[in-house]
């Protein structure tokens, strides 16, 4: 459910706010929500990690990855560059690791605060 | 515990998440920049675009239509002025946005705002050069023609339309790169990017080299080394052209000496970097009985490309060419009547004057014998990350102080060949509208409306060649050339002597300008203007003659010339210059001193068929080794890097080799043993053996002359992956098609009026500036290989081509 929640919750946001607003939504959702926090991490993490994947196949593919790939030669400053596959890859988890650890983070939170208060 | 897990991992999150929306250096903001749903990946477009749109925009006037070719080349058909210049500068911001921006800022001194204080310099460098100064002036005079008002005007509505419609998301590329935002677009902008082109063509300057020869030499190895006009020369107006006009007077020339040039700055070889070439054929040459005409301007190659094609279309214009981005209408092109293109005129327009300020506080300056208060001019560079640099620049009457003594920055190139203490007199900083003559010429019908556009042009000054359906062909270097004495500003001249001052200018209807040759033809190649029986002095140099000469020459013997013949010739790399000197250098290299693999070498240059063609390994060769020998000849008297000097010309060298060979300047002064003219050809022709196969390896394909030139079109910003590759092509300075390392013809044009007009062209990239289109560099290949594309030219709306692949609805909201 939490995984689920948060891929939609930053699909429909993300149209309209800047991208750091997983961390709060991953945060939020996990705090009110989540149970262990390695789950949390787990739900965040892969939440995003396919969100990002998903766009980024979406607008590269009809692209022929001509962009990923000189993108790929800016990022490592070599005329090799990088697979464009690999920099879909590090996209995905680096939003999934934002998502993660602040999904981690709500986790804590919640056992923190979250059991006295209830 | 709890409590700690929960802090550490909260703060861990948050230092994650703002660190991946910080700029590092010159690593953009990871996170923002990968975000798939506004990061770079947004920027990736689609090979399949849009073929139906409609969009409705606020400030249109009335419908306008904008059918896309299929190199999404945009053919604007609107109801009226202000709607036509709108959607240009509608369509130019959506294909072309970064560009313009950023050779704004660049041109006005604004870029360490972005990027940041490795920028300083080169800003306080723009800004101290007086471009917004020029520009200012500019738009004020723009600004006072209601006609010029308008479409400036409406060209900034319509860039500024297509800025509002954006989200960060779909920036450019490069803004996202270098995280910064686009910002409201003024016809100030517009200004300076056509200063921009003053600073590139005309803001050359030698004065300062030339003054400290002087003082070396004397005034006869100046006139001998550096005469006043080439011995081998074919100029624009051809040879015997007669003058029909009374001369205004011109004031006699100051006998005093010139003042002396401050030491300390490095000299440099003076760099041709212009090598365009334009000429108009008259029917009787051409198989269609109408005029043909050809241009390809040559610049400092980049992506985006320097141009943007474009059809604008009205009830009373429907003009097709290519234009620059940020500022309306059509540069270089054609309408169904008249085309026109334009190569650059070297003539002298930025001079040096001595200022002798009264005391440090630089308040007062000399001038005919009296105080005279400078103004100052504050410039405010705002620098990303540090603090905003505030620079006083002092103008005097003549123009900004560019450096005062000991401001020079050192080990900055641009600066180099400016002497501190001296005021620039540019003509770049006066007030023009130039843009006038591109409205004018873009509706123009026939001669006389070609010669009423011109005398509106004042900078930089070009050579405007022109044809019409009346089978009419026309030339004319034109410009505001200042009326001066012989010689005037060949020297760094004295900023109290009145004397010394441009007087006024050169009558317009005086420019030199050709109607109707009886050889059947017009052309330039930046050579001079006219012969010495033009009674105005405009410089005492201009490009070398070759690729004139060989323009020339061919066009004498066409007959019945086709497009094609055109295109062949545009791309033709024979250098005149290897015919003028090979044999006499292959006969002065002492042979038996070679070693095998250099007489192998030699035997192929001296049988070497003078084309730089791609494949050639001769012109490797010849070209490392005529270059190494103007340094043998001249760098021991002419580079002393206490009192800088340049070299004389090729014209003077080559007259050197072929007519003096026993001249001192083959002695190096600096051995002890006398070195004749055969002793240097041949070493010289063993430094090129030698580099080469220190670079390439022994003899080989390696060293074809196409991969030594090492051909590419590099990023605006330098960004080597958004550059293109490497493109294995000919040419030469000295040849037509004046391609070198990454400097060479920035559009290709060749129009062959009539009722079936037919026009093709093609520049290095593409019509889009995003590196994530497949319409961003998808004409380079078509340009490496000689070829161009047939330009589509629609007479109108619902003409049918099968090369439109889109249309798009513009209505006002």
């Amino acid at each position: 459910m939490l995984f689920i929640l948060i891929l939609l919750l930053s699909l429909i946001a993300q149209f309209f706010l800047p991208w750091w607003v997983i961390a709060p939504i991953a945060f939020i959702l996990a705090a009110w929500m989540g149970n262990k926090p390695s789950k949390s991490f787990g739900n965040g993490f892969s939440a995003i990690f396919i969100l990002w994947a998903c766009m980024a196949l979406l607008h590269t593919l009809p692209n022929e990855n001509l962009l990923a790939n000189r993108v790929g030669q800016v990022l490592t400053s070599s005329e090799k560059g990088m697979p464009w596959l690999l920099l879909v890859l590090l996209t995905a988890t680096l939003g999934g690791l934002v998502a993660g650890v602040s999904a981690l983070a709500g986790a804590y939170f919640k056992e923190a605060f979250g059991k006295r208060r209830r | 515990m709890k409590m700690f897990k929960f802090l550490v991992t909260a703060v861990l999150a948050l230092a994650l998440t703002w660190s991946l929306n910080h700029k590092w250096g010159a690593v953009p903001p990871l996170g923002k920049f990968l975000d798939p749903f506004q990061g770079f990946w947004k920027n990736a477009e689609s090979k399949n675009t849009a073929t139906e749109n409609a969009l409705s925009l606020a400030g249109l006037k009335g419908e306008v239509t904008v059918q896309f070719d299929d190199q999404r080349i945009p053919h604007i058909f609107a109801e009226n002025n202000h709607d036509v210049y709108y959607t240009q500068g509608y369509l130019t911001a959506k294909d072309r946005l970064w560009q313009m921006d950023f050779q704004t800022r660049f041109a006005s001194g604004r870029l360490a705002e972005v990027i940041g204080p490795k920028a300083i310099e080169i800003d306080r460098f723009q800004r101290r050069m007086g471009m917004g100064f020029g520009a200012e002036n500019m738009v004020n005079t723009m600004m006072q023609d209601p006609e010029v008002a308008e479409l400036m005007n409406a060209y900034a509505e319509g860039v500024n339309a297509y800025i509002h419609s954006l989200k960060p998301g779909d920036y450019p590329i490069e803004f996202k790169l270098l995280d910064y935002a686009p910002e409201e677009w003024t016809p100030i902008n517009s200004a300076y990017l056509l200063k921009l082109m003053s600073a590139t063509l005309a803001s050359s300057s030698n004065e300062f080299y030339m003054t400290n020869i002087l003082e070396k030499y004397g005034p006869d190895i100046v006139k001998d080394l550096f005469p006043d006009y080439p011995l081998r020369e074919d100029p624009i107006i051809p040879n015997g052209t007669a003058w029909n006009f009374k001369k205004v007077p011109v004031p006699s020339a100051t006998t005093t000496t010139a003042p002396t040039a401050t030491a300390g700055i490095k000299t440099k070889e003076k760099d041709e970097v212009i090598g365009s070439n334009n000429w108009a054929v008259s029917g009787s040459k051409t198989s269609t009985g109408l005029p043909m005409l050809e241009n390809d301007p040559h610049l400092d190659l980049t992506l985006p490309s320097i141009w943007y094609q474009v059809q604008l279309v009205t009830k009373d214009m429907n003009v097709y060419g290519v234009s620059i981005p940020g500022a309306p209408g059509v540069i270089i092109g054609f309408n169904s009547k008249v085309a026109w293109g334009v190569t650059n005129v070297g003539s002298d327009v930025l001079d040096w004057y001595k200022i002798s300020f009264k005391d440090q506080s630089h308040k007062e300056y000399l001038y005919n014998n009296q105080w005279k208060a400078t103004k100052p001019r504050i410039e405010s560079i705002q620098v990303r990350g540090s603090e905003t640099i505030t620079d006083t620049v002092y103008y005097t009457h003549h123009g900004p102080v560019v450096y005062l003594e000991n401001q020079k920055p050192k080990n900055f190139n641009k600066a180099e060949n400016i002497p501190s203490g001296y005021a620039l007199r540019w003509i770049a900083h006066d007030g023009s509208n130039d843009v006038k003559t591109f409205y004018m010429l873009n509706k123009a019908s026939n001669y006389a409306d070609y010669r009423k556009a011109l005398t509106y042009y004042t900078a930089p000054a070009q050579n405007f060649v022109f044809a019409s359906m009346d089978n009419d062909i026309a030339i004319t270097p034109n410009g505001y050339f200042p009326l001066k004495w012989k010689e005037q500003g060949k020297f760094l001249l004295d900023g109290n002597n009145p004397n010394d001052e441009w007087h006024g200018r050169i009558p317009a209807d005086q420019n030199p300008t050709v109607k109707n040759p009886p050889r059947g033809f017009v052309s330039s190649a930046n050579q001079f203007s006219a012969d010495p029986s033009y009674p105005y002095y405009l410089h005492w140099e201009f490009s070398g003659y070759e690729r004139a000469h060989r323009i020339n020459k061919r066009l004498t013997v066409m007959t019945k010339a086709t497009a094609d013949s055109m295109r062949a010739l545009q791309n033709d790399n024979y250098s005149v210059f290897a015919e003028n000197v090979l044999a006499n250098l292959s006969a002065g290299v002492n042979a038996q001193t070679l070693s095998a693999a250099e007489k192998k070498a030699f035997a192929l240059v001296s049988s070497w068929n003078k084309f730089y063609n791609a494949t050639e390994i001769g012109a490797s060769i010849f070209e490392i080794w005529q270059k190494q020998l103007a340094k043998e000849i001249w760098s021991d008297e002419f580079g002393d890097q206490q009192n800088l000097m340049r070299y004389p010309s090729r014209d003077r060298m080559v007259e050197l080799l072929l007519n003096e060979p026993n001249s001192k300047w083959f002695d190096k002064v600096n051995t002890t043993q006398k070195e004749s003219k055969n002793d240097v050809v041949t070493a010289s022709f063993k430094f090129a053996v030698d580099s080469l196969t220190k670079a390439y390896g022994p003899q080989s394909k390696q060293w074809q002359w196409g991969t030594v030139k090492n051909t590419h079109v590099p990023h605006l910003a330098k960004i080597a992956a958004f550059g293109s590759k490497t493109l294995f092509t000919g040419g030469s300075k000295t040849s037509i098609n004046a391609t070198s390392e990454s400097n060479g013809p920035s559009w290709r044009m060749i129009v062959a009026l009539g009722k079936d007009l037919k026009a093709y062209g093609v520049y290095p990239g593409g019509e889009s500036g995003n590196p994530g289109s497949f319409y961003y560099d998808d004409m380079v290949d078509t340009w490496a290989d000689g070829k161009l594309n047939e330009l589509v030219y629609l007479r109108h709306t619902k003409q049918a081509s099968d090369r439109i692949i889109a249309t798009w609805k513009f209505t006002k909201k």
